[in-house]
């Protein structure tokens, strides 16, 4: 939709009451209604959801194309400049949003954005003519990609890649984030207690800040939580350490399966019990089987299955509340009830999946594409089921509303887009908003871009303390940078050396490595302060918040972001 | 029958979960590692060789046929076994660490401290051990005990304790790549005597002449690729 030109005729946006809630479909149809005069009743009486309000820019220069049975042009029906005429004689300019990204693109030669990128122009064509060549295409983006300020930007524009060469809805084609999109989150409904009690989940950052959306207005006293060390692990780690210290967090209590440095700060540690020590299902980003964990031997030490930690807790607080954890059962029979409970109104994705079938092994979870198969987007396209599909553990209302029209959104019509000039996908120049904005000389003093990357080692900073995996790792944390840079500073392979920022800093040993990109200094995620002579990596970095990113509010999902790459050092050498 | 193995250059993915199974089931302490994976032409692990192609290099005992360590054991706890099988001899070994030198393989290993100190050193509760818990004896020879004495040698056994109850030794059996096949290579027709031949199986260091059990297939991962970017 054209939508910037509604966007200045707010006069538009006023519909009758049965049109839809959606405010560029809402405009289409008020212009379908009242304002186009030219409109072919072809296009009022097509029936094929999400092109309707397509058909509404089209005036009968392009009455050709009303004809549903000619949608297979597709540019024909996206591409176009349109003078629409409205009833009080007055006339607005239209464009499809393909258009105006077509303009938009002009800006982009293939030698500004190799200048851009420092990608050989040779490759980023190779790349392209593959990408509207091959088919299919399936794009996987993790968080290297999107963990910058203007993340954001970077995932809409890979989006644009696989739309416009008709690369959803096929089997094997799409897009996918490599970063929590499990294939299946339980519908935990039949098993939560109160009975409609909801909860108000906070973005983490305004815990920390202390304010912000939803923030409960007497503050947050108690912290309880497991299997996330941010004490040590978050960049702004310190201020929660303050709360700690302060009084202001009044009881801190932690479960996990090893002694954390979040455990060290809390006023109550519960020692879970492993994944081998006692039942689960689990499933993953990267397949679509449902799996039944089993416990190989029994709980080691003091430790306990979380359903049994929850459920002695539960006794303490009220009596009645043991009743929900089945109280007459063992903690292994209490959780296979609570399994088979989950399966039996988990959702379409386990329905027919029971415990015996789990019991002999992985099973394969339901989806509504043909066989099964996980195909990103496949309801959307061939059952015109609107956008955006469920994204767990999020309820699909939460997250439809970031997608209003229903439609893949390439043009987002809303004040804070516009106003940033983001409506299309854009190049915004790295940390211009950010550390240039902080600190007009960080260009000078800070040299280096300082990317997090995930350990071979570790599975983020679970493992950290992991006495063998260290091992492997020389009991060593290490920096890996390109050859130029290192000898620019006097910096030699294995040498000990300072990271460092006006933020914070900390120490690894340097290695040489000939695939870094010069200016880039990459550092291996995870490692706990304790093994950095308590200098965090993360105190060099920033929780940057992009005002976009406030516009998508789900936890854990979709929320104020960490923008963990976005993030300038430099380094020297250091004594041992 | 000569036990020997296999391990496919052109499978090995560099994950070293052979040297992790292998650490846990013969209760390796910690600095001690039976099998290490390196990573030819480049000093660090995920750093790309500056010539040449990246590949991935599992080293252990090699359970050489003509076995340099042997020769110089000077109290026989070095030996091998009737199917070519290298073991040491935890009794009779008494620490003088000639088999250390003579191996051109650098696999063997020494407890210079007692094995339960170390691991409390390396912040493990006091007395906890971890690996297959009893000893075992091949011929009434201790050849593996789940806690070693102290100023002893150790290196892989061939995990003949497993391979006694009929399985495939841990490293085998904890690759996810498939990279490591075991049989008898006076056997033509067996899976590491063809894989072998077909494959053009070679020893790490022939010109030592210690002829290895231990046969690898060359990696041709990459060879095909045409990148030209």
């Amino acid at each position: 939709m054209p939508s910037r030109a509604f966007h200045d005729e707010p006069d538009l946006w006023e519909g009758p009451p049965e049109i839809s809630p959606y405010p560029d479909r809402r405009a289409g149809k008020r212009l379908l209604a009242r304002d186009v005069k030219t409109l072919s009743k072809e296009a009022e009486n097509q029936k094929i959801p999400g092109y309707r309000d397509l058909f509404v820019i089209i005036t009968d220069k392009g009455s050709a194309i009303l004809n549903p049975e000619s949608l297979e042009p597709t540019h024909a029906i996206l591409d176009g400049e349109f003078t629409v005429d409205l009833k009080g004689g007055n006339s607005v300019e239209a464009q499809t949003v393909f258009t105006e990204l077509k303009k938009s693109l002009k800006d982009y030669s293939l030698e500004r954005v190799a200048s851009v990128t420092d990608v050989p122009a040779r490759q980023i064509e190779r790349i392209a003519v593959e990408a509207a060549t091959t088919a299919p295409l399936h794009i996987i983006f993790g968080a290297s990609n999107y963990q910058w300020y203007h993340g954001d930007l970077k995932g809409r524009a890979l989006a644009l890649l696989v739309v416009l060469t008709g690369n959803i809805g096929k089997s094997g084609a799409g897009i996918s984030t490599y970063a929590g999109q499990y294939k299946i989150r339980f519908n935990l409904k039949e098993w939560w207690s109160p009975k409609g009690g909801k909860l108000n989940w906070v973005p983490y950052l305004y815990f920390l800040n202390g304010k912000g959306s939803r923030y409960p207005k007497n503050g947050i006293k108690a912290m309880v939580g497991g299997w996330g060390n941010p004490f040590d692990q978050h960049n702004m780690a310190n201020r929660l350490k303050n709360m700690a210290l302060s009084g202001e967090l009044e009881f801190i209590l932690t479960t996990d399966i090893q002694m954390t440095t979040s455990c060290q700060w809390s006023d109550v540690v519960l020692p879970a019990s492993t994944w081998y020590e006692k039942y689960d299902i689990t499933a993953t980003p990267a397949h679509p089987y449902l799996q039944l964990q089993q416990p190989a031997i029994k709980p080691m030490f003091e430790s306990r299955s979380e359903l049994w930690m929850v459920r002695e807790l539960a006794k303490r607080i009220d009596p009645d509340f043991e009743k929900h954890f089945y109280p007459e059962l063992d903690e292994n029979d209490a959780a296979l009830r609570v399994i088979e409970t989950v399966l039996a109104t988990g959702g379409p994705e386990s329905e027919g999946i029971t415990l015996e079938m789990l019991k002999k092994g992985p099973v394969r979870l339901h989806s509504t594409a043909p066989g099964d198969r996980q195909i990103p987007f496949y309801e959307q396209i061939h059952k015109r089921v609107p956008f955006p599909p469920v994204s767990y553990p999020a309820a699909l209302d939460a997250t439809a509303k970031f997608v209003k029209s229903g439609r893949i959104e390439f043009y987002k019509d809303e004040d804070l887009f516009l106003e940033l000039g983001e409506q299309l996908p854009v190049h915004k120049e790295t940390f211009l908003e950010t550390e240039y904005k902080l600190d007009p000389d960080a260009k000078e003093k800070y040299r280096l871009r300082f990317v997090t990357r995930n350990s071979l080692y570790r599975v983020h900073s679970t493992h950290s303390n992991n006495v063998w995996l260290n091992e492997l790792q020389g009991d060593m944390p290490k920096v890996f940078l390109n050859g130029d840079d290192a000898r620019e500073r006097g910096i030699g392979h294995g040498d000990y050396v300072e990271i460092y920022n006006g933020r914070g800093k900390t120490k690894s040993y340097a290695v040489i490595d000939p695939g870094a990109r010069k200016g880039t200094l990459v550092f291996e995620q995870g490692w706990w302060a304790r093994y950095l002579n308590n200098e965090s990596y993360n105190s060099l970095t920033m929780p940057w918040i992009k005002p976009t990113h406030e516009v998508y509010f789900v936890p854990g999902i979709w929320s104020p972001n960490t923008c963990w790459n976005e993030c300038l050092v430099d380094v020297r050498r250091a004594e041992l | 029958m000569r036990r020997g193995w296999v391990i496919d250059l052109e499978k090995c993915i560099g994950c070293r979960s052979c040297m992790v199974a292998c650490k846990q089931h013969n209760g390796q302490p910690p600095g001690t590692w039976w099998n290490r994976v390196f990573t030819p032409g480049s000093r660090e692990n995920q750093v790309a060789p500056e010539k040449g192609k990246e590949y991935f290099l599992p080293v252990t005992c090699q359970h050489c046929a003509n076995p340099p360590c042997v020769k110089v054991c000077p109290v026989d706890a070095t030996y091998s076994t009737e199917d070519g099988t290298v073991l040491i001899d935890f009794e009779r070994c008494i620490g003088c660490r000639y088999c250390i030198s003579a191996c051109p393989y650098g696999v063997r290993q020494f407890n210079w401290e007692e094995p339960k100190k170390t691991l409390y050193k390396a912040g493990y509760v006091e007395n906890y051990t971890y690996g297959y818990p009893k000893d075992f004896r091949k011929d009434g020879r201790l050849v593996y005990m789940p806690v070693r004495f102290k100023g002893i040698t150790e290196k892989c056994h061939f995990c003949v304790h497993y391979y006694e109850e009929g399985l495939e030794p841990a490293c085998v059996r904890g690759c996810p790549g498939g990279a490591r096949f075991t049989g008898d290579l006076d056997d033509p027709e067996s899976v590491v005597s063809k894989l072998i031949r077909d494959r053009d199986g070679f020893n790490l260091l022939p010109e030592k002449g210690t002829k290895p059990s231990c046969y690898y297939l060359p990696p041709r991962r990459k060879e095909n690729l045409s990148y030209d970017f």
